[in-house]
C-alpha cells in the first residue's frame, strides 16, 4: 500500500494529491485506455508504465486478466465511467490514508521547526512567555479574556508552571518528531504549540502562525505511517509474529492513555479547560481521548472486524481531508501573498525586493543586502520571479513537472531567505509546509539516503564502543525494501 | 490499503535472508515478478505491476502466514483486517479483496458513508472560511463576516501579506527616555536610547535572530500604533493593553541598559518613533524625503505594574541591578 502514488487505474486523484504520483512517463501510451472496460470499484488496472517494464509473462497475465475482467462487465454501459471513477475515488479515501511519506515530512518538518525554536530561545524563554515577560500574565488574561483561545499556560501564574509547560513542549516536539505515539503526540503537540504562541501573540510572526495552523492541521493525520519510531514497533512486532515469537500486549499506550486522562479529567474539573460551542476545546480533548479508548477497545476486544475496519475507514478519511486542507493551506499562503503583491507598486516596478534587504529588522548581513540590491536588474528578476512564482504554484500542481520546478525554486528562495533576511525559522516552517507538495519518489530516495546514514554511523559508533553488532541487517532500511517492511498503518494503540 | 503489497511483503526476496519470511509456501504464482515488481527499467520504484494488480486471478494469492489461527489472540494492529474478511466472505470469487467501505457490511456501510459526508463536508467548509478569511472584503464577507469571523478566530487567524502590496520602506526606530531617580536621590531625565537601533546591532551577522530582538519591539510598536488614534488616544481595551505593553517593554530595556547609572530607579518613560524612508536604490532615479518623521508620545509614569521581575524595583534603591 505504501505507494499510494501509482494511481493504478490513472484516474484524478480526488484530494488533489499529485505528488504521491512516482516519477512516471507522462506522456500515457494510448492503447491502455481504450480496451480497458469499467471496473468493479477498486480493480485496478494496468499503468502506461508496464509497457516498458513488461516481461512475456508478465504481458501474458495482463492480457489474461484483461478478457476475463472485460468478459465479466462487458454488460455495463461506458456511461458508468463517472460512477466508477466515484467509486473508485471513494474506495481510495476510505480504504488508505494517502501521502505516507508527505505526511510523515510535514510531521518531521514542523516538530524539528518548533523544537529548535525552543531550544533557540531557551535564554530567552521568560521574556517571550514567561508570566513576568513584557507580555505579563495579566495582559494576556485580559486578551484571553475577550478571545477565549486556548493555552495552557494560563491555567497558573507561577513559574515552575511555566517551567513544566515549556519543558512539555520542547518534550512533545521531540517526540512527535521521531514518531513514538505518534497519535498522542501531535495532540500534545498541540497543546504545547498552542498554549506558548497564544499566550504571546505579538511575540510571533509568519512562521509562528504557519506551524500554529499545522500544529491542528496534523493531529488528523496518520503521520506516522513512515518513518517513525511506531513503524518500527509495528513492524517488529509483526516479524516476532511471523517468527511465532510471543508479542506481549502493549504496556506504553494504555498507561499514556490513562495518565492524560487524569490530567484532562483534573484540568476539566479544575475548570480550566474552555467550553464554547459544543463544547469547544473540551469536547475536542474529551473526543480525542475517548477515540483512542474505542480504538484500542475495538481492536482487543471486538468480536467481528467489522468496527474495526469502520474506525479504520473513518481515521482514513479524516487523514485524507486534513492532508487536503494542508495542501489548500498552503496554496492559499502562496495564493494570498502573490495576488496581493501583484497589486502593489513596488512589485510592479520591480524594485519591492530591494527594500526588505535594507530594513534594520532584516538585514542582519548588511553588506550581504548590499551586494545583492547592486543590481537593478537582479532585483526586477528576483523581484517579478517571487510574484509569479506565488501566484501561479497553485495552477502548477494540475502538472507534476512544472509544480516540481516551482517547489524547487520555492524552496530555494526559502533557504535565501533564512539567511539574507534573517528569518530562519520562517523558512523553515515555509519548507516544511512546501514539503507536503513533494514527490514520493524523492521522498524515498532521501529517506533511503538517511537510512544509509544512520546505518554507517551506527556501525562506526558500534566499532568505536566495540559493541556486540545487532542482529538485524540493514539492507531492510534501503527504499526498495523499507516498502516492502512498511506497515499498513500505524498501530493506533490508546 | 492494497492487500496485494501485504502478500508481496510475504514473498521471498531475493537478497533478503529467508529467515526472516518463514513461509516458503507462501510465494504466489505471480512470485516470478518479484525481483522486479519494485523497479522498473528506469530505475523508479513501483509497486504497481500488472500482474501484482491482477492476481486476483490466482487463487493462491491469500497470504498464508496469516491464516494462522493463532494470531487471533494476537494484538490487533490493522494489518489482519482485509485478509481475514477475504477469508470469510470472499473465499470463492478471485476478485481483489474490497479496501475501505467496499470491506464493510451494509450498516457500517451507511455509517462510513455518513462520515465520508461529514468530513467532506467540514473539510471544504473550512478550506471555504479560510480562503473567504485571507480574500479581500467582498459582497460575501460583508454579508456574512460574523460567521466567518467566529470560525476563524482565535486558532485560524492568519494574515499572508507578507511585505504585500508593497513592503515596508520605512526604518521605524523607537526610542524611549527615562526620568530616573538615581542612587543619590536625585532625578535625571537619561538621554534617548535608540531601543530599535539595539535590536538592529542584535541582529547584525546573526544567524538566528531571537525573536525579543526582531519580533518584540517592532511588532509592539504596531500594536500600539493601530490602537490608537493620532492623538495617542487608545481605542478601549486592546489599546489601554498596548500601551501597558510598550511601558513594560521600554522599562525593561532601559533597566538592562543601566539607563541613569547602576541603582537608578525609572520614574517615568517618554515614547517616540522616528520614521525615516529607505533611501531609493543607487539605479533609481527615484528621490525620496530624508528627513525623518517624529511622532513623540506623552510621558508615562511607571508604576510597579509595569516592571518585570528583573527591572529594578523602586523601593530598593541602591541594590544590584539586576539587568537580564
Amino acid at each position: 500500500m505504501s505507494d499510494l502514488g501509482h494511481d493504478p487505474t490513472g484516474n484524478p486523484d480526488p484530494l488533489g494529491n499529485h505528488e504521491p504520483t512516482g516519477d512516471r512517463d507522462p506522456k500515457p501510451t494510448p492503447p491502455d485506455n481504450h480496451d480497458r472496460g469499467p471496473n468493479p470499484a477498486g480493480v485496478p488496472a494496468s499503468t502506461p508504465d508496464h509497457h516498458r517494464t513488461s516481461t512475456l509473462s508478465r504481458d501474458r497475465t495482463r492480457t489474461l486478466g484483461r478478457e476475463r475482467l472485460a468478459g465479466r462487465i462487458s454488460r455495463f454501459d461506458r456511461s458508468h465511467r463517472v460512477d466508477r471513477t466515484l467509486a473508485h475515488a471513494i474506495t481510495r479515501v476510505t480504504g488508505e490514508a494517502l501521502g505516507p511519506y508527505q505526511s510523515a515530512v510535514i510531521r518531521i518538518g514542523f516538530a524539528a521547526t518548533w523544537l529548535l525554536f525552543l531550544l533557540r530561545e531557551f535564554p530567552h524563554r521568560e521574556e517571550l512567555y514567561g508570566p513576568d515577560g513584557p507580555w505579563s500574565w495579566d495582559l494576556a488574561q485580559q486578551l484571553i479574556a475577550s478571545n477565549h483561545a486556548f493555552t495552557a499556560l494560563m491555567w497558573a501564574d507561577g513559574q515552575v508552571w511555566f517551567g513544566i509547560v515549556y519543558a512539555f513542549a520542547v518534550l512533545s516536539s521531540f517526540l512527535l518528531m521521531l514518531g513514538w505515539r505518534t497519535r498522542t503526540m501531535s495532540v500534545l503537540f498541540m497543546v504545547g504549540v498552542l498554549s506558548l504562541q497564544n499566550r504571546s501573540i505579538f511575540m510571533g510572526d509568519g512562521g509562528d502562525n504557519v506551524i500554529h495552523l499545522m500544529a491542528i492541521y496534523l493531529v488528523l493525520t496518520r503521520c506516522g505511517q513512515v518513518w517513525s519510531l511506531d513503524e518500527r514497533r509495528e513492524r517488529r512486532a509483526r516479524d516476532a509474529c511471523a517468527r511465532g515469537a510471543w508479542v506481549g500486549p502493549d504496556r506504553a499506550g494504555p498507561v499514556l492513555w490513562t495518565v492524560l486522562g487524569l490530567v484532562l479529567a483534573a484540568a476539566t474539573l479544575a475548570g480550566k479547560i474552555d467550553g464554547g460551542f459544543l463544547g469547544g476545546w473540551r469536547t475536542i480533548y474529551w473526543g480525542l481521548w475517548a477515540v483512542q479508548g474505542l480504538w484500542w477497545l475495538a481492536g482487543r476486544y471486538g468480536r467481528s472486524v467489522q468496527p474495526r475496519i469502520l474506525l479504520d475507514v473513518v481515521a482514513n478519511l479524516v487523514h485524507n481531508a486534513a492532508l487536503f486542507v494542508i495542501m489548500a493551506e498552503a496554496c492559499l499562503i502562496y495564493a494570498t501573498a502573490g495576488w496581493y503583491k501583484i497589486q502593489g507598486t513596488r512589485w510592479q516596478d520591480g524594485t519591492a525586493v530591494y527594500y526588505p534587504l535594507h530594513l534594520d529588522y532584516f538585514s542582519p548581513w548588511p553588506a550581504l543586502s548590499d551586494l545583492l540590491s547592486a543590481s537593478g536588474t537582479l532585483m526586477l528578476l528576483v523581484t517579478y520571479g517571487t510574484v509569479i512564482v506565488q501566484v501561479a504554484f497553485p495552477f502548477t500542481l494540475f502538472n507534476r513537472r512544472v509544480k516540481n520546478v516551482l517547489l524547487a525554486a520555492m524552496i530555494t528562495e526559502h533557504a535565501v531567505i533564512a539567511v539574507v533576511l534573517g528569518l530562519p525559522f520562517f523558512s523553515l516552517a515555509m519548507i516544511a509546509a512546501d514539503a507536503v507538495f513533494l514527490p514520493t519518489s524523492f521522498l524515498r530516495r532521501v529517506g533511503g539516503w538517511a537510512a544509509r546514514a544512520r546505518g554507517r554511523l551506527f556501525s562506526r559508533l558500534g566499532r568505536t564502543l566495540r559493541t556486540v553488532p545487532r542482529p538485524r541487517k540493514e539492507p531492510e532500511r534501503t527504499p526498495e525494501t523499507a516498502e516492502r517492511a512498511e506497515p499498513p498503518h500505524v498501530g493506533f494503540t490508546a | 490499503m492494497d492487500a496485494y503489497d501485504k502478500g508481496s511483503n510475504a514473498r521471498p526476496v531475493p537478497g533478503e535472508p529467508a529467515a526472516a519470511v518463514p513461509v516458503p509456501d507462501s510465494s504466489p504464482p505471480d512470485g516470478h515478478e518479484t525481483a522486479d515488481d519494485h523497479k522498473t527499467s528506469d530505475g523508479h520504484e513501483t509497486s504497481d505491476s500488472p500482474g501484482q494488480k491482477l492476481s486476483g486471478e490466482a487463487p493462491a494469492r491469500i497470504p498464508q502466514q496469516y491464516g494462522d489461527p493463532q494470531r487471533d489472540d494476537q494484538r490487533y494492529d490493522g494489518r489482519y483486517d482485509d485478509e481475514q474478511y477475504v477469508d470469510t466472505a470472499l473465499a470463492g470469487p478471485p476478485l481483489p479483496p474490497p479496501t475501505g467501505i467496499a470491506a464493510l457490511s451494509l450498516p457500517y456501510q451507511i455509517a462510513a458513508a455518513l462520515a465520508l459526508a461529514v468530513v467532506a463536508v467540514a473539510a471544504c467548509v473550512h478550506v471555504g472560511m479560510v480562503f473567504l478569511h485571507v480574500a479581500p472584503s467582498n459582497t460575501v464577507t460583508k454579508q456574512h463576516g460574523q460567521a466567518i469571523d467566529e470560525w476563524i478566530y482565535p486558532e485560524f487567524e492568519q494574515n499572508w501579506k507578507l511585505f504585500a502590496p508593497n513592503p515596508l520602506q520605512q526604518n521605524i526606530a523607537v526610542q524611549v527616555r527615562a526620568d530616573v531617580r538615581a542612587a543619590d536621590g536625585e532625578i535625571r531625565t537619561t538621554r534617548w536610547y535608540d531601543l530599535s537601533a539595539l535590536d538592529g546591532a542584535a541582529i547584525d551577522g546573526n544567524l538566528l535572530p531571537s525573536h525579543t530582538q526582531q519580533n518584540e519591539l517592532r511588532r509592539a510598536w504596531d500594536f500600539f500604533v493601530a490602537t490608537h488614534d493620532n492623538a495617542n488616544r487608545p481605542n478601549g481595551l486592546r489599546g489601554s493593553l498596548s500601551e501597558k505593553y510598550l511601558r513594560r517593554i521600554v522599562v525593561l530595556r532601559l533597566d538592562r541598559e543601566q539607563a541613569g547609572g547602576r541603582g537608578a530607579v525609572v520614574q517615568q518613560v517618554q515614547v517616540r518613533s522616528r520614521t525615516s524612508n529607505v533611501p531609493p536604490p543607487k539605479w533609481s532615479q527615484e528621490q525620496v524625503s530624508d528627513k525623518p518623521i517624529v511622532r513623540v508620545l506623552p510621558w508615562w509614569p511607571v508604576s510597579e505594574a509595569d516592571r518585570a521581575a528583573g527591572t529594578r524595583p523602586a523601593e530598593s534603591t541602591g541594590t544590584e541591578a539586576s539587568a537580564r
